[in-house]
Order: C-alpha cells, then sequence, then structure tokens
C-alpha cells in the first residue's frame, strides 16, 4: 500500500503546483522518503506544526534524516565583557553560507556509522557544517570554533537547530526497513522552501539518498499585514498609528460612561 | 491561545501581551510615563525581536497615551502649553541625539556610552526622587507649609526673559525653560532609545515645580505625540512595527491607562513620586545584573540594544 502513495502523488505533482519531489536517486532505488505535508501555512493561529518523513530503504541501512533551509548569511550581535565585568554588545559577527534551519537526525552515532569525508560532502552534523559556514571577523580557527559553538547553542535555543540520535523508528518487514519519524517544525522557522533528505548508509559511505521538500508560507491576513508591512510602510505606519488612537479614544469614552454613573 | 506575530514571525500566547500591557499602561496612567523601559525588555523575553520589540512598543504607547491623556484631560491635569513647548524642545533634541548616536557609533564603543548613560540616568533619577519625596512625606506631617529657599536655579530661571504664566500648572518661567529642557531629555532619550517619560516627569516636578497630578497627564500628553511620530518613522524606514502585536498590547494598556488614572486620583504626590522612584530603582538594579551576570547565550539579533 505504502508503495501506491508515491506513485498517485507523481501523477498529481504533473498538474498541481505541490513541491513535493520524490526522487530515488540512488541506482537500485530502494530508498523512498515521503513527508506527511509538504506545504504548512501560516496562519493567523499558527503555532508551529509537526512534520513527519516516513519511507522504506535497504534492511542492512543506517538512516540520517536531514532538514535544512537552503544556505544563507546572517549577522548577529557579539556579546563580551567590556571593562574587565560589564557584559554588553562588542560587535558583530557576520555568518556565511549557514542554513538558517538545520536538524540532524540518525539512527546511530554518526561518526560510527559515517566516515568523515562523507560527512563533509553531504554536510552531516555540526563538524561537518562547521567547515562549511564562512565567519567574520574570526582571527584563527580555535576562535571560529567557538562562535560557531554559540551560534549552534543560540539557533537550538530558537529550535531551529537540532540534533538527534534514535528518534527515528524503523521496522523491518519483508526484508526492508520501513522508518518513520516526527518532528516538531519550530514555528520560529521562516517562510521558505526547505529539503528533508535522508540518507542510506552502510560500510561508512552514503549509498543512496532521497528528498522530499517542505515549503512554509504565510497565507491570509498573516501574508496581507507581512507584505503590507513591507512594501507599503508609510500607510501601514499611519494605520497603525490610527487604529491606536481610535483604541485609545474608544476606552476613554467607555470609561467616561461608565464613570459618569456612578 | 496562541496568535502568528506576521512581522515578528513568531508565534505568543496572547495572554501575554494583553497581560503585559494591562501592568504597563496602569503604570503610564499613573505616573505618566511610557513604560518602554519596562515593556521593551519584557518583550525581548518573551521571543520578540529587539527591534520589533521596540519599534511595536512605540505603537501601544499610542493608545496607551491618548487613553491616558484623556483621562487626565477630563479632570483638568494636562497643560496644553507647557506640553507644546516641551514637545518643540524634544522634537529638536531628538534630532540632534539621532546624530549624536552616529557620532557615537564612529568613534566606537558606542554600546558601552548608551548602556553606562541609562543605568546613570536611572539610577540619579531613582534615587533623587526617592529620597526627595521621602523627604516632604516627612515634612508634611511635622509642620505644613514650608517657607521656600530660593535654589540659584531658581534664581537663575526667573531672570531669563520672555516669562509667561502657565495657568494649569500655577507656574510662571520663560518659555526658554521648557525649550531647554524638552531638548535635553530629548537629546538623552534618543541617545538611550527610549520614550524618555521617567526623565521628563522629574524634571517637570523639580524643575519646572509643576504640581504631579498635572506633571502626570501633561507628560502623558507629550509621550502621545513623540510616539506617533517614533511608529510612524519605525514602520516607513525600519518596517519593524508588528500590527497583530500592537493591538493585543494595546488592548490591556488602554484599559490599564483608564484604571491608572483612576487610582492617581486617589493617591497624594508625594505617594506616586515614592512609587514611580522604586519602580525606576528597580529597573536600575535589573539592569545592573543583566550587565554583570554571564548571559546564556553570547549572540543575539542584531538591532536594538
Amino acid at each position: 500500500m505504502r508503495y501506491l502513495n508515491p506513485l498517485f502523488r507523481l501523477l498529481t505533482l504533473c498538474g498541481a503546483l505541490a513541491a513535493v519531489g520524490l526522487l530515488p536517486r540512488g541506482v537500485s532505488a530502494e530508498l523512498t522518503a515521503t513527508a506527511n505535508h509538504d506545504r504548512i501555512t501560516i496562519g493567523f493561529f499558527y503555532h508551529g506544526s509537526s512534520v513527519s518523513v516516513r519511507g522504506s530503504a535497504d534492511s542492512g541501512c543506517d538512516l540520517i534524516i536531514k532538514i535544512a533551509s537552503p544556505d544563507g548569511s546572517q549577522t548577529l550581535k557579539k556579546k563580551g565583557k567590556q571593562a574587565g565585568f560589564l557584559w554588553m554588545n562588542v560587535g558583530s559577527l557576520h555568518l556565511e553560507e549557514a542554513p538558517h534551519l538545520y536538524a540532524l537526525h540518525s539512527t546511530g552515532d554518526l561518526g560510527a556509522i559515517v566516515n568523515k569525508g562523507e560527512r563533509e560532502k553531504y554536510v552531516l552534523g555540526y563538524d561537518a557544517l562547521a567547515r562549511q559556514v564562512k565567519m567574520s571577523p574570526v582571527a584563527d580557527d580555535a576562535e571560529k570554533e567557538r562562535w560557531f559553538g554559540e551560534f549552534v547553542r543560540f539557533q537550538e535555543h530558537s529550535g531551529l537547530y537540532a540534533a538527534s540520535i534514535g528518534k527515528i523508528l524503523v521496522r523491518n518487514e519483508n526484508g526492508k526497513k520501513n522508518y518513520y519519524i516526527l518532528t516538531q517544525w519550530p514555528y520560529q522557522a521562516q517562510p521558505g522552501v526547505y529539503t528533508v533528505t535522508v540518507y542510506a548508509v552502510k560500510g561508512g559511505r552514503v549509498v543512496e539518498t532521497a528528498e522530499t521538500k517542505v515549503s512554509v508560507e504565510q497565507v491570509g491576513l498573516v501574508k496581507r499585514l507581512a507584505g503590507m508591512a513591507k512594501d507599503h510602510g508609510g500607510v501601514y505606519g499611519l494605520l497603525s498609528i490610527l487604529a491606536a488612537l481610535g483604541a485609545g479614544f474608544g476606552v476613554g469614552m467607555v470609561f467616561r460612561k461608565g464613570g459618569g454613573a456612578h | 491561545m496562541y496568535l502568528y506575530l506576521p512581522v515578528a514571525l513568531t508565534s505568543i500566547n496572547i495572554l501575554i501581551p494583553v497581560g503585559l500591557g494591562l501592568a504597563v499602561g496602569l503604570l503610564s496612567g499613573l505616573f505618566g510615563v511610557g513604560g518602554g523601559f519596562l515593556m521593551t525588555p519584557l518583550l525581548i523575553m518573551f521571543g520578540i525581536p529587539s527591534t520589533v520589540a521596540a519599534a511595536t512598543d512605540s505603537n501601544q504607547i499610542v493608545a496607551a497615551s491618548t487613553s491616558g491623556t484623556y483621562a487626565h484631560w477630563k479632570v483638568g491635569n494636562v497643560d496644553f502649553k507647557m506640553g507644546l513647548y516641551l514637545l518643540a524642545g524634544g522634537f529638536v533634541g531628538g534630532l540632534i541625539g539621532v546624530q549624536g548616536i552616529k557620532v557615537l557609533n564612529a568613534m566606537g564603543n558606542a554600546d558601552f556610552v548608551i548602556k553606562m548613560t541609562y543605568v546613570l540616568m536611572l539610577g540619579i533619577v531613582g534615587s533623587y526622587m526617592f529620597v526627595e519625596s521621602l523627604q516632604s512625606m516627612r515634612k508634611k506631617r511635622t509642620d505644613t507649609a514650608e517657607p521656600g529657599e530660593e535654589s540659584g536655579l531658581a534664581r537663575f530661571l526667573r531672570a531669563l526673559p520672555l516669562q509667561t504664566r502657565f495657568e494649569k500648572s500655577g507656574v510662571t518661567h520663560s518659555v526658554l525653560v521648557p525649550l531647554f529642557f524638552g531638548g535635553f531629555v530629548g537629546i538623552l532619550a534618543a541617545v538611550m532609545g527610549v520614550g524618555g517619560g521617567f526623565l521628563m516627569v522629574p524634571v517637570m516636578v523639580y524643575i519646572l515645580r509643576m504640581p504631579m497630578h498635572v506633571v502626570v497627564g501633561t507628560s502623558l500628553f507629550q509621550i502621545l505625540f513623540n510616539c506617533i511620530e517614533v511608529t510612524f518613522l519605525q514602520a516607513y524606514t525600519n518596517h519593524n512595527v508588528d500590527f497583530i502585536l500592537a493591538v493585543l498590547l494595546l488592548i490591556g494598556s488602554t484599559f490599564g491607562a483608564q484604571i491608572g488614572a483612576i487610582f492617581g486620583r486617589k493617591l497624594k504626590g508625594e505617594q506616586l513620586k515614592i512609587i514611580l522612584a522604586c519602580i525606576v530603582l528597580a529597573v536600575t538594579v535589573r539592569i545592573i545584573f543583566e550587565l554583570t551576570m554571564t548571559p546564556p547565550l553570547l549572540l543575539g539579533r542584531s538591532g536594538g540594544h
């Protein structure tokens, strides 16, 4: 039954705008991956979502699932000590080729199941990510490592970076390995298209990959307000002010009536 | 219940902003401060990016101060004439202050200077108000009429040209006085990135010698205009005002301001001053803690303090 689902989706994909890519790229095409949604909509009452990924793989493989945004740049403020004991912002840190969201789940310890070269090639794990990310200003590698660690802590704090071992549920059936993972989708993740990549690893090497996309977009009032704030700042500002003035007067009037009564 | 904030790009439990609005609105109606020095750090604590927190707070203050000004105006506690002179001074001061920040940034170390100015100002204003109102409360009990010993500052202020009578406040000053002190507060407020209510209130009480109840109403009137200007500029140039967050905050703060104004009428001027002094001192202590304790995260989003 599970094999029908991707086929059905492929057929509907032809005409639809849904961005599901079901492209088992391995030669043997053993590995499959499907996300429960391909589109997360951010509406008025949005408070994050959950995304599950399921599929099957060759039974002898370990699995790594990476959910990531495209690489981008960001500038953060660094805190440091001044005058010996006062903590405050001491400058900024610019990062490049750093994904805004990066979650990595695996069936075993990364270092044990996949070798270093492959980890770096596919950017698997924080160590591999640290090599990819460019940072400035940093004086030397030690400083870079220290600030990368701080960066990961900062991102994990917002729920945007995560790493886990053993969260993937696996069941061997008919010589196949069926897997399933349920992850919380952080509400802090910005609108955009995210890629879920499943890596099947064997003997320290990635033998197959499969990917699917999850798009996150704003809809309805949220989208309209965000768009207006960005594109028509003046009108948006005036409306915000008028609404505030109206609310202030309105409540004032209510209280005057209430106050006159006693 | 959670709502998504389209500009802050985060989700928040609606009880948080409504509750914060109510609490800060109450202070606003009571003391004539905008409450940005409390609201902005609290919003940041609840996950709102600092730039959005500051900009949205100014939008919310427009509502709270409209509500508060209206409540105080009904009982004749707004000195519009004084308010307008202070505003004019504050406007010019704000322009100078913004240039001042540019100079500080060019010199480097801007953050250090700003933070230190802020802590010192809060500390000095809070301590002075505390001691002074405590003394006047004690004096009230012993003798009612105190013969006014005129300070050097008061004599100097009276010698200035363009003396005019401010009916509502019952004081006579040169128009230069509110213009100058409005400008002074405007410069500091712009540099520190705050509304400056906590500075303006003591200036009106101690330098302009206005009665506390008129001070509260007039300060709110003045804050209203400042925050309209700031909200517009933030929305227009930085796109940082979150309308949904502002609405949630103002639901609480407009009611809070009315309740504050009603409570304020029941309290004496000295009582109001001493409570405000305690709040300002508490904020000072909090900032000192924040500055000296190792922060949990050494990186933060850009913008804001």
